[in-house]
């Protein structure tokens, strides 16, 4: 009975410890980029943890106990969506009993809301003799800037209804992230000429190039505007052909106007097999493919060998922040792989 | 005067350059309208507008899993292996006698499970698991589980699991082997610690992962917590079995390391009735409690990298139960009712497993079991058998998240009422799952 009594004491003791700052928003986010973003946006008034490492497989994520200690502490919850976290999300929120974080709840936010959705499936019934097809759409949509934006704004508007006193903080916040965002994809003098909505607008609407070559033949030369940052490195590789590992590009490649002839993965998830690697090969030496695009998670054997048999170049780029010394923040992770396809290109 | 002159040139600049900025700004806001106008009517848009296309509707339906395992399975043995645990020296024959529960030499099916879950409401939610079997079906669970109380607080109503140690809790299609492990096959059944119920767990508020579990379940447990009853033996009323239990995980700063222990004590009502005469009509009959304890643990290496390669799991767990019986009667020698029947046994299962290649894993298992096996009987006699052992090897391969082929070789000496046996069994199991997709507990 007095050694219960020392053991209750003990818990009570080391419960004093867990409450943490009140001032501050307690966020755990399930990917490295949605930390990066929340923190760029609350700034000191959150402290952000995530679940899933930048150099690891957010399709392999165990649901280990320390991720429901960190769940039943948080405010908000943020998710990528579209059934990435199938594998692990519930056990996680589940176990960590926090009742504010349930799906559905102001603490519970799926950044997807409103982004631009590729690879949703059309066909009328999906099953899974297609490999690992989500069927809400491809998950990978952080990759696209444009979806960046998106994620920003959601999160934004969620800081601002849970912790209003701060809503300006937010709101500032916001507008200078998506201000460097803005500059990073079209080049900071183009921003400051044309403004990031405008140009953003016609990216959509695929008019961007037209109209900077309709506003050059009615500028005089020395106002004359250029597409810099992502845009401009990436335009001279437009249509180009790439190899990738898994279907986790196609944001980036259908934003930049890249072109995945094949993946390494006979079906999303499955891994590499001799036979498919035989036929990437065939369409690598037909079309001459300069790139094989993968994350640094993946074995790089099956990469190798395709290499061996046909010069085509490994780059091996993370993308996701964290998963390499460069990608730092949302911004330098886009940058980091914007810059090394394009040297591969070159 | 010059200065003013300066000053009104500047002015006259200011005044003009601003409406001059401004028509700029709608000049080339026009003329993007225009663009995008043109570029609306016809159809370049190469890119789909952002919308809310493919967004998810959560149907109101419950998500419905259907997992189908099936596996071949052969041994050396004369009269099988069911055989052989039912004759394991102070484990066997615990139960109501003639109840062969085992594998058949040659194709086997493990029961159709059918599984489904959905919230009911914003306080509870419900799941069920059916396991169909050819001779009919069976509740495996039927649990309400509040979702909603403050503080970590979790009720927990129905059929269920009980949550002690690791394997316990898990459905048979999550194991990493083919089989249990002997400690829980011999002290539990096949089907381990299930009863209607109620479990009350507390996720405490420490820094680290603290989760502490009460239980209390009718008692019907075959093997541990039988309940007989009838003309021979006095009734109990339920609950009848009790469980406490605790897990906790410490922060470890490496993300590629996680480890969790455990620990947990039961104790329940527990009758036995035999046929010592081998007549075929049971003679004696006895009563008391069974108490059962142990701890687990398990760590976890997750390597980062895709397709599970380079992960390692290493899981082990030990427990003891203890017996406390009396002859309530007894048709061959009544001067025996009274008399105390104590047992006590223990055992432990240490297991690996190690992912060599994209989705594929090999593993080992050692069991023991018997290093303390102490049984006093009831005319004041009194044996230590030895005790049983095995070890399993298998490989799998998930070809992916929905199914998976295993391979598994099982050799053991076990110390059986007729001596020891040695026995070599082969395992080949395929298993799919159909359905939602569930998520992995730790």
């Amino acid at each position: 009975m007095k050694k219960l009594m020392i053991c209750l004491t003990m818990l009570l003791l080391l419960t004093g410890f867990s409450w943490s700052d009140e001032n501050r928003l307690n966020v755990v986010t399930t990917t490295t980029d949605l930390k990066s973003i929340a923190e760029m946006i609350g700034g000191e008034y959150v402290s952000v943890t995530n679940i899933c490492q930048g150099n690891q497989d957010p399709h392999f994520i165990q649901a280990k106990p320390i991720y429901m200690v960190r769940a039943r502490n948080a405010d908000l919850w943020i998710r990528i969506g579209l059934e990435l976290e199938i594998g692990y999300e519930e056990p996680i929120i589940e176990g960590s009993r926090n009742t504010r974080i349930q799906i559905g709840d102001p603490g519970h936010l799926d950044a997807s809301e409103g982004v631009l959705l590729l690879e949703v499936p059309t066909t009328q019934k999906i099953d899974r003799s297609m490999g690992d097809v989500h069927p809400l759409g491809n998950p990978h949509y952080w990759l696209d800037p444009y979806n960046g934006r998106v994620m920003a704004k959601n999160i934004a508007d969620r800081l601002k209804k849970l912790a209003p006193a701060n809503k300006d903080i937010f709101g500032k916040n916001y507008q200078a992230f998506i201000r460097k965002l803005d500059e990073a994809m079209f080049g900071k003098e183009l921003v400051a000429e044309i403004g990031g909505e405008r140009l953003w607008g016609l990216e959509l609407a695929g008019k961007l190039i037209e109209f900077i070559d309709q506003q050059n033949a009615i500028r005089n030369p020395q106002s004359a505007i250029k597409l810099a940052g992502w845009v401009g490195k990436m335009r001279p590789h437009q249509g180009k052909k790439i190899i990738t590992y898994h279907r986790s590009w196609s944001y980036f490649v259908n934003r930049f106007n890249l072109v995945v002839a094949e993946e390494l993965e006979p079906k999303p998830g499955i891994p590499p097999s001799p036979r498919h690697l035989v036929k990437v090969i065939k369409k690598i030496k037909a079309d001459d493919t300069k790139i094989l695009i993968m994350e640094n998670y993946y074995s790089r054997k099956a990469p190798e060998f395709v290499s061996k048999k046909t010069g085509i170049t490994i780059v091996q780029v993370a993308n996701a922040v964290g998963g390499e010394k460069e990608a730092v923040d949302y911004i330098s992770m886009i940058d980091n792989i914007a810059e090394k396809i394009d040297a591969a290109l070159k | 005067m010059k200065k003013n002159y300066i000053y009104l040139m500047v002015l006259i600049i200011i005044l003009c350059s601003a409406p001059l900025r401004a028509q700029d700004d709608q000049q080339l806001e026009k003329e993007i309208e225009e663009l995008l106008a043109g570029a609306k009517s016809s159809e370049e848009i190469k890119r789909p507008a952002p919308s809310s296309t493919g967004r998810y509707f959560q149907s109101l339906n419950p998500d419905i899993s259907v997992i189908v395992d099936t596996f071949y399975q052969r041994d050396d043995s004369k009269e099988g292996i069911a055989h052989i645990f039912e004759e394991t020296e102070g484990f066997g024959h615990s139960c109501t006698a003639g109840h062969h529960h085992g594998p058949d030499e040659g194709f086997n099916m493990n029961h159709l499970e059918l599984y489904f879950s959905a919230n009911a409401d914003p306080y509870f939610k419900g799941w069920g698991v059916a396991a169909v079997t050819e001779e009919g079906a069976e509740m495996e669970e039927a649990v309400i589980q509040t979702t909603a109380l403050p503080h970590g607080l979790q009720l927990k109503f129905g059929k269920f699991f009980s949550d002690f140690g690791r394997i316990n809790p898990q459905h048979a299609h999550s194991w990493d082997f083919s089989d249990q492990p002997l400690i829980y096959r011999l002290t539990l059944g096949t089907h381990g610690l299930n009863d209607k119920g109620i479990q009350a767990s507390w996720l405490m508020p420490t820094d680290f992962y603290l989760l502490a579990g009460l239980e209390a379940f009718q008692g019907n447990n075959e093997v541990m917590f039988n309940h007989i009853g009838g003309d021979h033996l006095s009734d109990k009323s339920g609950p009848r079995i009790f469980v406490g239990w605790l897990k906790l995980a410490p922060n470890l700063a490496n993300v590629n390391h996680a480890i969790q222990f455990g620990t947990f004590f039961s104790r329940g009502v527990h009758q036995e009735e035999h046929d010592g005469n081998t007549d075929g009509t049971y003679d004696h009959w006895l009563t008391g409690h069974s108490k059962f304890g142990g701890f687990d643990f398990v760590y976890k290496f997750d390597d980062l990298r895709a397709y599970g390669v380079g992960d390692i799991t290493v899981q082990g767990e030990y427990f003891q139960r203890r017996k406390d019986l009396t002859v309530e009667n007894h048709d061959l020698n009544t001067a025996l009712i009274g008399r105390d029947k104590i047992e006590k046994q223990d055992g432990y299962y240490l297991q690996t497993t190690y992912g060599f290649l994209p989705r594929w894993r090999v593993g080992v298992r050692w069991d023991r079991i018997g290093m303390i096996n102490d049984i006093d009987l009831p005319p004041g006699t009194s044996s230590s058998p030895d005790g049983s052992d095995q070890l399993a090897l298998m490989v799998d391969w998930t070809l992916s998240e929905f199914s998976r082929l295993r391979f598994q070789y099982t050799d053991g000496d076990y110390e059986t009422e007729e001596g020891k046996e040695d026995v070599s069994r082969i395992f080949l199991q395929l298993q799919i799952s159909l359905g939602t997709h569930g998520a992995h507990k730790f």
